[in-house]
């Protein structure tokens, strides 16, 4: 049988998508659905005086109106992956940011909530203008909680010792998420049980949250996810508006649908915070590194807590004996961050790949050249040996793929008739990360493997993925294999996020399948006629629906022979894979890696920004599925896209309302925004995990911001510091 | 207040209808409220995005922004037309084998669009498909693969 893991074989859940068959959260109905419309706050800072629901419970249809005079009191929800969960809806009448929510109004109809939410007029008492600057001099600067910095070393000492010093501020603009699929929930209580339809990328921690929030059992709580509308971090948190549709199910004893509007999709599920990076590097004249000093201040804010890690990536990125990053927040009258594709990482990348770009130029090597000469050999900050690092071969393949050789030095030297042309590089040491994972693993006496977890697809492949794990696992046919997710009453697992499910899960639907075999033979341990007797695991292989003795593949028997000889359905384990841990242990853990570069082409008249071409070379350990690994490379390179030249969340500096939330004015890359992307894949399964697997979710994102600035300087010698670069900065 | 019900006789997917609709229900409502016909979707509500893009009179249209009411006598097409499940539309078929989805929201719009867009023969070569199927937003990034399965369907 041909390997099953590696093999780019179709994404599974393929042709549901294709006929509009897979149910979102926005697709699910009930009988007596009733549908609920969320009012938002239309000041940023202030409390709410009075709420006058009269006109809107009047409207036809209207069956209930909540705000936070009517409200339960609520429990705050467990932290989630990045640290604290947004707090409970309504719970009092201050208010934080614009658009936050005052009142949810539940109708028999969508159109009779939307209508009747309209209605409910909220007076404000509004008080001091609302902290919506950076350089407010009334806003906070504080560390950010649960310190994320790090230090090696003696920055000034390094600095002193430097013959070259580059000293810059960058800038990233806000950013939002915008999945295609509004998100939604919808909540169905039936006794003391509810069900919650939601596009969640993390079940588990969606059903804990709620019984927490509501004070009920986890096992009172099911939580429905099978098909998420994309979500790119944002359904990572339960967000205000599930617990909202849970409430107001329970408040008027029907089921309920709420799903958010494009422009509430900017203020309810986080977003990526806007960053102010100063960086200090100094280096010897050969180019050696002696000194990194990143200090990173996102937004966020005014009240509840919120973790963006930007400049941590930084202390690990070269071979730097001084380095010291830290991470700050302001405080501001903004919606609460979430997580974005590379949260932290896509912004610090920027600065610091930038940064390492003009220290090239202010040293007169190719910026290539630089990064070879500070590679990172072993881990930095603990200077174990990586587990695998082929960010080397990244440089190498990718320069050759590339045509890096090509490239003229000198900025603005290179062009074709108007468009000047630039080529950039940049280059990503993305962080190790996973967690424990549950699986499930059954045979049954048609010899089909049932394989099943509480994990996420948002379109990562999972579903496809772990089939074909499972299948190789057990020695079975695609075909013979179903894989099931997105259901909190399947074994636990972990958020699909991080760049971690992949490995996390992997590693548990491997662990379940060796359980499976392990117990298929127990049962044949002193069964007289079967061939496996008293074989362990270590003896045996499995192929084509059947164990057999390793030595020899013609003795061993079918899954079924043993199912029916023994009078058993069935066989079924459930198992559990933790990640290797890190104490005494010999080999750094280590993430993926990769080297991006970028053609970029810039009309000197127009100041035009095109992406010609980029080549993206990855070190994500073995790659578990060659096409669904592309894609999502592919995927994030073209969200790198949007960071680098068009994506800016713009606040009204005076109301702090967000003014371009629509697809209309929030640019998000188009088709014809997209250039050719190649992407490679380089490097060896990690040794630390039995699939070898390294997470490539959001990798595919970071850098590409920084390749591209870097393109723009080498095409135009403008240094723009400041994303998204827009033609105005290069007019 | 009970709205006043405007009349409409429209074919859907080959199958005709007689509906009383209110003259602001928007064809992308009732097509996924009424007939329960939801794999078209809502990404935007506002002509923005494509997710809602469907056929009418064999034209790619943006459902969200066409009132029910104008369809009296057309003839539409949805994702749910266009193959069964046993036999694939051929862009739904090259759709998944090469990948042109990830999470699969904006799929259906897709895939409507880009039929809509081998009839206007806009499929002349990869940057001609690329501007004509800008109108579909995929916030996933499957725009390579998309522009792959509409050439293989193209035949060039």
């Amino acid at each position: 049988m041909t390997a099953l893991i590696g093999s780019g074989v179709d994404r599974v859940d393929g042709p549901a998508k294709v006929r509009g068959a897979a149910p979102y959260p926005t697709d699910v109905t009930y009988p007596q659905l009733a549908h609920a419309a969320l009012v938002r706050s239309t000041i940023a800072s202030g409390r709410v005086i009075a709420i006058n629901d009269h006109d809107a419970r009047a409207t036809a249809g209207v069956l209930t109106v909540i705000t936070h005079e009517t409200a339960p009191t609520l429990t705050p929800a467990p932290f989630g992956l990045l640290g604290p969960a947004p707090p409970p809806p309504l719970q009092d009448d201050h208010i934080h940011h614009h658009g936050q929510y005052v009142a949810v109004v539940v109708a028999a109809t969508a159109h009779e909530a939307d209508v009747a939410a309209r209605l409910v007029k909220v007076e404000y008492e509004g008080g001091d203008p609302p902290l919506l600057d950076f350089d407010d001099p009334r806003s906070a600067l504080e560390a950010t909680p649960w310190d994320t910095a790090t230090q090696r070393g003696d920055v000034e000492a390094g600095l002193a010792e430097a013959d070259v010093i580059h000293e810059a501020t960058y800038t990233t603009a806000d950013n939002t998420n915008n999945p295609l699929g509004l998100f939604a929930t919808v909540a169905a209580w039936e006794g003391d049980i509810v069900t919650v339809h939601d596009a969640t990328q993390w079940p588990a921690y969606t059903q804990a949250t709620i019984a927490e929030v509501f004070g009920i059992e986890p096992a009172a709580v099911h939580v429905r996810s099978p098909y998420v509308g994309g979500a790119f971090g944002a359904g990572l948190f339960v967000w205000q508006h599930v617990i909202l549709a849970v409430l107001a199910a329970r408040a008027v004893g029907r089921p309920v649908k709420l799903v958010l509007t494009r422009p509430q999709m900017f203020t309810g599920v986080g977003h990526r915070p806007s960053s102010v990076q100063s960086i200090r590097m100094g280096a010897r004249r050969d180019g050696e590194l002696v000194a990194i000093e990143h200090v990173s201040t996102n937004s966020a804010s005014i009240k509840h807590a919120s973790i963006e890690p930007i400049s941590g990536a930084t202390a690990r990125s070269y071979a730097c004996a001084n380095v010291a990053t830290t991470d700050q927040q302001r405080r501001l009258n903004i919606p609460l961050p979430g997580s974005m594709r590379g949260p932290g990482h896509a912004q610090g990348n920027f600065a610091l790949e930038s940064a390492i770009d003009e220290l090239a130029y202010a040293l007169g090597l190719d910026p290539l050249e630089l990064r070879l000469r500070n590679f990172a050999a072993v881990h930095p900050q603990s200077g174990l040996p990586w587990s695998s690092n082929a960010l080397g071969e990244c440089y190498t393949v990718g320069a050759e793929r590339f045509g890096w050789s090509r490239r003229d030095p000198e900025p603005g030297s290179m062009r074709e008739g108007h468009w000047k042309i630039g080529y950039g590089l940049a280059a990503i040491s993305w962080s190790w990360w996973q967690v424990r994972c549950q699986a499930r693993a059954t045979i049954t006496r048609d010899g089909r493997a049932h394989v099943c977890s509480a994990a996420s697809d948002p379109g990562t492949g999972t579903r496809t993925v772990m089939r074909q794990v499972a299948g190789e696992r057990l020695g079975l046919p695609l075909n013979d294999v179903r894989f099931e997710l997105g259901d909190s009453e399947m074994p636990w697992a972990p958020a699909s996020g991080g760049s971690s499910l992949t490995a996390s899960l992997g590693n548990a639907v491997h662990a379940a399948c060796e359980a499976l075999v392990r117990r298929f033979l127990d049962v044949v341990a002193d069964d007289d006629r079967s061939p496996l007797r008293g074989c362990s695991l270590d003896d045996v292989r499995v192929a084509e629906g059947r164990i057999h003795r390793r030595d020899d593949p013609s003795d061993g028997e079918h899954y079924t022979d043993i199912l029916a000889r023994h009078g058993l359905n069935e066989l079924t384990v459930d198992a559990e894979a933790t990640p290797p841990s890190q104490e005494n242990a010999e080999l750094a853990r280590s993430g993926p890696f990769a080297a991006k570069f970028v053609e970029v082409r810039v009309d000197e008249d127009l100041g035009l920004i095109r992406v010609a071409r980029i080549t993206t070379a990855i070190d994500a350990g073995r790659i578990l599925n060659e096409k669904t690994a592309r894609s999502q490379i592919v995927g994030g390179t073209i969200g790198g896209i949007g960071q680098a030249l068009l994506e800016e969340t713009i606040t009204d500096p005076g109301t702090g309302r967000i003014t371009n939330a629509t697809f209309g004015d929030y640019l998000i890359p188009v088709n014809a925004d997209t250039p050719d992307i190649d992407v490679f894949f380089v490097g060896r399964p990690d040794p630390l995990t039995p699939l070898g697997a390294k997470g490539l979710g959001e990798i595919g994102l970071v850098g590409i911001a920084a390749a591209i600035a870097n393109g723009v300087h080498h095409a135009t010698g403008r240094r723009i510091r400041s994303i998204p670069i827009t033609l105005d900065r290069l007019l | 207040m009970a709205a006043t019900l405007i009349s409409l006789t429209a074919s859907v997917n080959g199958v005709l209808y007689e509906l009383g609709v209110a003259g602001r229900d928007t064809l992308l409502d009732v097509l996924r409220e009424r007939l329960a016909l939801t794999g078209t979707k809502k990404g935007c509500d506002q002509g923005a995005c494509g997710a809602c893009t469907v056929l009418v009179d064999g034209r790619r249209v943006l459902s969200c922004l066409m009132l029910a009411a104008q369809c009296d006598g057309c003839e539409v097409t949805t994702i749910e037309g266009l193959g069964s499940e046993a036999q694939l539309h051929p862009l739904q078929s090259a759709f998944v084998r090469h990948d042109a989805l990830q999470c699969g929201y904006c799929t259906p719009g897709q895939i409507m669009s880009a039929v809509a867009l081998l009839d206007e023969g806009r499929a002349g070569s990869d940057d001609e498909i690329r501007e004509f199927m800008s109108g579909n937003l995929c916030r996933c990034g499957a725009y390579p693969n998309i522009v792959a399965a509409i050439r293989d369907v193209a035949g060039r």
